[in-house]
């Protein structure tokens, strides 16, 4: 229960910092909405290829937005010394570690807020429940990943060098299977047919959980000495 | 140097001129034992390497997890070593898998792997970079104990990325070959290839052993001289008392 | 039984030995103050006895515990302020100390009467960003004691402290063993009974006593 309150507290903390400050997820928008600006002229968009690139540029912009979103979590804290401060709190490191991820995520729900129907209005892909779902799937497990790596990032004098280097390796099995699952919705493909659409949700479910469950028990050992 | 480190030395002396001889005789099974493959030609002669060495990286990084979950569980300096020794040598593997696999790739499939990135090439380089960060980590990260605690952490969920090479390939099913060597009905390969392989894929074990070993002594060196600066630094305050 | 009791204590970065081998013991409301140049040690000391790092070598018992092992339970009664004040300044200094109350399994009524106490009360809802750079070191303090604890462990709290400031030092201080690392020695007399001075990641001097209170009276 303890545990609990103080994931939650530290929660809220992070969404009501960013909701007074307004400095990460406006600055968020505007890069989502110019990076499909940008691709709609850097791939010479025609109708028929839409379909098959937006999945793509998706992903891509996610996973760039992702970085700067998490980079950012963690770093402002190390330096202003309140990470450290939480931790020598009996609250304890996982719990501050969650409840950081999980304002992560929520931020990163943002940003896909703005992503999806940018992307329809942008570049006319078709977006349905399906995409939705496998969008906020995938945003668990980046999440996890991306904050852990964040907060061990955090701890070195690298640390925009490290975070990408870090996270987009580990993060390829969410845009591989995401990808998949997104492409499939899009082009309109059956959803039972030979299961190639359930399957891509579960799959990313299980990816979550599982990467849930590693990134809570690293994090001890990132966060504390 | 005391009798101990010149005995470790001639020894990995005598080891690394065996690894020379085993790769030696490695290349008499490649380039001489095993037959022409009827389709492929020459180039497929390059399997034997290229399929051996991507083992024995796996097999690096699974040392570089052993150590890890040694320094994290009992903060074991060796497991920190081993670890160290063992991502280095598990990217020069992957290097060299790469580079077969780009030289086979090429005249087969016409394939060039920067705009065809299949799923098992993915993975692997994925596994480079990580095993590369893992590294890089530790040059960055601000003193030795921090270093090898989040190396540590880097090369363990590093490895939990390898089940995901297997499946990703189940799930792209891409141009890249399946198993050879180890389907349900038995070895699809000629017998001589089968032995060219497993003498291959055994003498690149053995250099993977030895260039552990070295790199470890490396790092071991490089551990006792920062325990000696330390402990030259700590002495003279032991005297005044 | 001692409150701080260290021995052979040892940090080391890499190669570089930063801080001892140290021996220190501090009694139950002792007071010390901890002195010394730029690099001498007196941070790295301070993170160890806050259980904020652990040492590489020696042994730190706090209240007869182990400070490695049973760093949970002793964090409860240390409160720690580093040379960054560790607060939010987009939250009011209220909600920055409920924060960290929350933290400590607390609740208002704790934040509230530690904001009492560092009187700022006054600006309770003011963000941290638009306070006086001695009101925001105030609210440190404030959030340092938030949890009443029995060890105060402070580096260099006296940066930009004003005269309101520095009551409110004492006034913490008061019935608490301090840990105080200052270059004021002023200041160092008024609230400490004793003080260590380093060098060099040393015990300078008298390693077990150095005192200069003596006169001052």
């Amino acid at each position: 229960m303890r545990f609990w309150n103080a994931v939650a507290a530290v929660t809220l903390k992070d969404l009501r910092t960013e909701l007074r400050g307004r400095e990460l997820l406006p600055a968020l928008a505007q890069f989502i909405v110019l990076a499909l600006v940008i691709s709609n002229f850097a791939f010479d968009m025609t109708p028929g290829i839409t379909v098959h690139l937006s999945p793509g540029v998706l992903w891509l912009v996610l996973t760039f937005a992702g970085l700067v979103a998490f980079g950012r979590t963690f770093a402002a804290e190390k330096e202003s010394g309140s990470l450290e401060a939480m931790l020598l709190t009996p609250a304890g490191p996982s719990a501050v570690f969650a409840g950081k991820a999980l304002a992560a995520a929520v931020f990163l729900a943002c940003c896909e807020a703005v992503l999806l129907p940018a992307l329809a209005v942008v570049l006319g892909s078709p977006i349905d429940a399906q995409v939705v779902a496998s969008v906020l799937l995938a945003t668990v497990g980046m999440a996890a990943l991306g904050s852990l790596f964040a907060a061990l990032a955090a701890q070195t004098r690298a640390r925009e060098l490290l975070l990408p280097v870090l996270a987009l390796p580990l993060w390829i099995p969410f845009v591989v299977v995401g990808g998949r699952a997104v492409q499939a919705a899009m082009a309109g493909q059956p959803i039972g047919g030979q299961g190639l659409f359930h399957q891509p949700l579960a799959v990313l479910l299980d990816f979550d959980i599982l990467f849930l469950v590693v990134a809570s028990l690293a994090a001890r050992f990132v966060l504390e000495d | 140097m005391s009798d101990n480190d010149l005995a470790e030395n001639r020894r990995l002396y005598v080891l690394s001129g065996l690894a020379l001889a085993a790769m030696a005789v490695a290349s008499w099974f490649i380039f001489v034992y095993a037959p022409q493959d009827a389709l492929q030609g020459p180039v497929q002669r390059i399997f034997y390497l290229h399929v051996s060495s991507a083992i024995a990286a796996f097999a690096c990084f699974a040392v570089v997890v052993g150590g890890s979950v040694a320094y994290l569980w009992r903060e074991s300096a060796a497991g920190d070593r081993l670890g160290r020794a063992a991502a280095h040598t598990g990217l020069v593997f992957t290097t060299v898998c790469f580079l077969m696999g780009v030289i086979w790739a090429k005249p087969i499939w016409n394939w060039n792997p920067l705009d065809t990135w299949d799923a098992r090439l993915t993975s692997t380089a994925a596994l480079w970079v990580i095993y590369s960060a893992y590294l890089l980590v530790r040059r960055f990260a601000p003193s030795g104990r921090i270093a090898a605690r989040l190396a540590a952490v880097v090369g363990i969920i590093g490895f939990v990325d390898i089940p995901v090479v297997y499946f990703s390939v189940e799930w792209w099913r891409t141009l890249h070959p399946g198993p050879t060597l180890t389907s349900l009905s038995g070895p699809q390969m000629p017998a001589p290839m089968v032995w060219a392989f497993l003498v291959t894929q055994a003498a690149v074990f053995f250099l993977a052993y030895v260039l552990v070993r070295i790199r470890y002594r490396l790092e071991q060196r490089k551990d006792e001289r920062e325990a000696r600066e330390v402990a030259a630094q700590l002495l003279p305050a032991r005297e005044a008392r | 039984m001692k409150a701080v009791s260290a021995r052979g204590l040892v940090q080391r970065f890499g190669a570089t030995v930063a801080l001892g081998p140290l021996d220190l013991e501090l009694d139950g409301g002792e007071r010390l103050a901890v002195l010394g140049g730029n690099g001498a040690g007196k941070t790295t000391l301070l993170r160890l006895l806050a259980t904020a790092a652990r040492p590489a070598a020696g042994r730190l018992e706090l209240w007869g515990l182990d400070a490695v092992r049973h760093r949970e339970r002793l964090r409860t009664r240390i409160g720690y302020l580093g040379h960054q004040l560790g607060l939010y300044p987009a939250l009011s200094a209220a909600e920055n100390l409920q924060f960290f109350a929350t933290l400590y399994g607390l609740g208002r009524t704790e934040a509230a009467e530690a904001l009492e106490l560092a009187g700022l009360a006054a600006v309770a809802t003011r963000r941290a960003g638009e306070l006086s750079r001695g009101q925001l070191q105030r609210l440190g303090l404030a959030r340092a004691v938030v949890h009443r604890p029995e060890l105060l462990v402070l580096d260099e709290p006296d940066a930009s402290l004003d005269a309101e400031g520095r009551a409110l030092l004492a006034r913490i201080a008061e019935g608490r063993t301090l840990v105080l690392a200052t270059h004021d020695l002023v200041l160092a007399r008024r609230i400490c009974g004793r003080a260590l001075l380093l060098r060099g990641g040393r015990a300078a001097g008298d390693p077990w006593r150095f005192r200069i209170l003596e006169a001052e009276g």
